[in-house]
């Protein structure tokens, strides 16, 4: 490819838009230093933005997020680009890094888009909402979600089928689908990764019946249902839109379990799993939560607190693994499993299952660099050379690493190790200043 | 009850082939995934805990290493890779020393260089019985013959009856079961059920039968074979009707060994993935008597036994080693101990 590329220069590079990226990336720019926020999708705000309440303090999450990242959009340090990638990064010295920088076409001026949604319904596409995790649908032109940011609309070029309908209502005329796809040249003098982690893929284990049984769903999917902008305005299971009253939460669903390849523990499922059955309990009063599990790791503050309390508002802990589930004919679910305490295998009826879905490295990691590599850990996380003593640290020297992308962890934590991997990158950047 | 904990017995049972099973975090996949595994029966968990904590009287008391027909789902669905399966058939291996009270078992499952001995010395003594006949075909079979009826009869008598009745006092007698004798009569249809079908592992997979229909025809053609050449004297009779009977099992024989060894080769079942000596002698012997008892025939039939004494002679061998070792102290027994352990279990259930 020999398109021209841009030429541009920051003091840091961030990669990842979420919670940890968009941290790490405020202490940077109010320290003085100008960020440039690469996010590869079409809003900042990562997973956090769309979860439902937070642990063990039940905040709202959106709440927490929205402010936090209207003050990134706003800040005059930080320049964002969205539904970008990065690649080739190279040190050249210290103090002095390369990135090529792709940044995708939205197909929409986002400074004269309006979100003003009459693009979304004049658009005849219907594809599955990824922002809701498939529980419902979306146009081809579309506004990501709610409290996206930005917030304008994005033509989702794969399933745009060109009719231009969008764009012949579109009052302002921000539509454009002659936008090409930008390359940058980048000058950074430090980098931090951001780049999070994925949920563990259901399909992986078919004796689950995810994909299958209709009202089988993960525990993203149960915190849209939940969250302040969810989708139905109540709990429905998709499979009739039937209100549940026995659900049932399978933990380490994709964690703790070297079939999968994935044999560690995300730390987070318990506790996610807790505060959705917390939150159900008040959403529907009257419906049984079931969490079965093999052990409630509840370490952090407040966390067996958390534990306790769930307890008492009557949430059923059962502890064995879930062995297999079947469907029968109305839909309802039956969960085959070893009652651990007894010893004896049983079966239980719930009219919906929620898995708990561990946590995954990100694929990307380590594939951003070109020359010298970044050293990874066994399940492919970011390498933390030096764990004890410098966390944030990575095997190149002006590399940081902020969040999950370096190990499953919750949000606080994740907040705790941007804010690390930023007082890193400062100091690094002070060090080496040119004199 | 006070239980006696046996701290080294993790290492005891890696003798008899486990694998890795102290990984176990206790999960309860395996009982849930297990299509035998019910309430009233709930296994394999329950033999990794006693396993891990060493805890051998309550194992030796137990039947369900028994009713565990290693489908391997267990095995493949276990998180942290404990493989219970392959537990389970240890502790079939184990439990076989333990019901032996000569003793022998145990040593030839722990030690391979026992085992070859034993073959060799078997070996060896049949060479220089053929030798001390001068090679006589006639009298080498006759004897031959002979051998194998009171073979039968002396490993049946001395080994397997005291082994059963020590399994019996174990299983059942140690569970304080006082059933009524009707219930050993009662029960006798279950044992017998089991021994000639195998039933159990027809629903150990739900999917696929064919291992159980090819085992099915292996321990009929099997003991056919058995009946054929010691009751209606195979390789002496004239009937043209038993002579094609005989080609016919020892060729089955052959044939779903052949099988069975090569999927022990390739590996392609979790089943597979492990095999013991004692694994590998049974099939390779079994597939070797099925060979040679078809071409001993053979040569009778295209009459050039008489200048091919050797397939004979290497017949005899395998026979041998087969009737005095891997019959009484291999893994042979599982016929039985399987068939008896269902018989026991329908006694105490019936309580």
């Amino acid at each position: 490819m020999n398109e021209e590329r841009k030429v541009i220069k920051y003091d840091a590079l961030v990669i990842g838009g979420g919670i940890a990226g968009g941290e790490a990336a405020l202490n940077l720019a109010n320290t003085g230093y100008k960020v440039l926020l690469v996010e590869k999708d079409r809003s900042l705000g990562g997973k956090m933005i769309l979860l439902s309440k937070v642990f063990p303090t039940l905040d709202c999450s959106a709440c927490i997020t929205t402010p936090k990242v209207s003050e990134i959009a706003r800040h005059q340090n930080i320049t964002i680009f969205t539904e970008s990638e990065v690649s080739d990064i190279v040190k050249k010295s210290e103090n002095n890094f390369t990135a090529q920088i792709t940044k995708k076409p939205r197909y929409v001026r986002v400074e004269d888009c309006t979100a003003c949604q009459l693009c979304e319904k004049a658009c005849p596409v219907s594809v599955r909402d990824e922002y809701q995790f498939g529980l419902i649908g979306r146009k081809a032109a579309f506004i990501p979600f709610s409290i996206a940011n930005p917030k304008a609309a994005a033509i989702d070029i794969e399933n745009c089928t060109l009719c231009g309908a969008c764009e012949k209502v579109c009052p302002t005329h921000c539509i454009d689908f002659t936008m090409e796809t930008e390359y940058y040249e980048l000058h950074t003098k430090t980098v931090i990764l951001a780049t999070g982690f994925n949920l563990f893929d259901p399909l992986e284990i078919p004796r689950y019946g995810y994909g299958q049984y209709k009202n089988v769903i993960t525990s993203m999917q149960m915190e849209r249902e939940i969250a302040p902008t969810r989708p139905f305005n109540t709990i429905l299971r998709p499979g009739d839109g039937k209100v549940p009253d026995k659900i049932a939460y399978v933990l380490c669903t994709g964690s703790r379990d070297a079939t999968v390849g994935n044999p560690i523990c995300s730390q987070i499922c318990c506790m996610y799993s807790i505060k959705q059955a917390q939150l159900l309990m008040g959403a529907l009063p009257m419906a049984d939560v079931t969490i079965y599990y093999i052990n409630i790791r509840s370490f952090g503050k407040g966390f067996e607190e958390f534990y306790q309390q769930a307890k008492g508002m009557g949430v059923n802990f059962v502890k064995g693994k879930i062995g297999k589930i079947n469907e029968k004919e109305d839909g309802n679910l039956i969960l085959t499993y070893e009652d651990i305490n007894e010893g004896v295998v049983k079966e239980a009826e719930h009219d919906m299952v929620v898995l708990s879905v561990g946590a995954k490295s990100n694929p990307t990691n380590g594939k951003m660099f070109g020359q010298e590599k970044l050293k990874l850990d066994p399940f492919n996380f970011i390498a933390q050379d030096d764990l004890q003593g410098n966390p944030s640290k990575t095997n190149i020297n002006g590399v940081f690493v902020a969040g999950t992308a370096s190990a499953p962890m919750d949000i606080p934590d994740s907040i705790l190790s941007a804010g690390s991997a930023s007082s890193e990158a400062i100091s690094y950047l002070i060090q080496h200043q040119e004199a | 009850m006070a239980s006696k904990i046996n701290p080294k017995f993790s290492e005891e049972l890696k003798k008899y082939g486990s694998v890795n099973f102290n990984a176990c975090y206790n999960c309860g996949t395996c009982t849930a995934v297990c299509s035998l595994s019910t309430t009233d029966n709930s296994f394999p968990r329950e033999m990794v805990r006693l396993s891990a904590l060493g805890l051998e009287s309550e194992i030796k008391k137990s039947l369900k290493p028994w009713e565990c027909y290693y489908c391997g789902e267990c095995t493949s669905n276990c998180p942290q890779t404990a493989n219970p399966g392959e537990l389970m058939m240890s502790l079939r291996r184990w439990l076989t020393a333990q019901y032996d009270w000569t003793g022998l078992s145990g040593l030839l499952y722990k030690s391979l260089i026992a085992t070859i001995l034993a073959l060799s010395i078997v070996a060896v003594g049949v060479w220089y019985f053929a030798h001390s006949v001068g090679y006589e075909t006639k009298t080498m079979l006759h004897t031959g013959h002979l051998f194998e009826m009171i073979a039968i009869g002396t490993v049946f008598l001395l080994i397997f009856v005291p082994n059963l009745l020590r399994m019996w006092y174990f299983t059942v007698v140690k569970n304080n079961a006082k059933a009524p004798i009707k219930h050993y009569f009662t029960a006798l249809a279950d044992l017998f059920v089991h021994m000639f079908t195998q039933k159990r592992s027809k629903d150990c997979d739900e999917k696929d039968n064919f291992r159980w229909m090819e085992h099915f025809v292996l321990v009929i053609a099997y003991l056919s074979l058995l009946f054929t050449t010691v009751f209606l004297n195979w390789f002496a009779t004239e009937s043209i009707f038993i002579i094609l009977l005989g080609y016919v099992e020892s060729f089955l024989v052959f044939l779903i060994t052949v099988h069975f060894v090569s999927g022990r080769i390739q590996k392609s079942k979790s089943l597979n993935k492990f095999s013991q000596p004692s694994d590998w002698l049974f099939v390779i012997w079994l597939l070797l008597m099925g060979l040679t008892a078809f071409l001993v025939r053979l040569f009778i039939d295209l009459d050039i036994l008489e200048t091919n004494k050797w397939i004979y002679i290497i017949h005899l061998t395998v026979l041998a080693q087969w009737a005095l070792i891997i019959v009484p102290f291999g893994k042979w027994s599982h016929f039985l101990y399987r068939s008896f352990a269902m018989y026991f279990a329908k006694i105490n259930k019936s309580l």
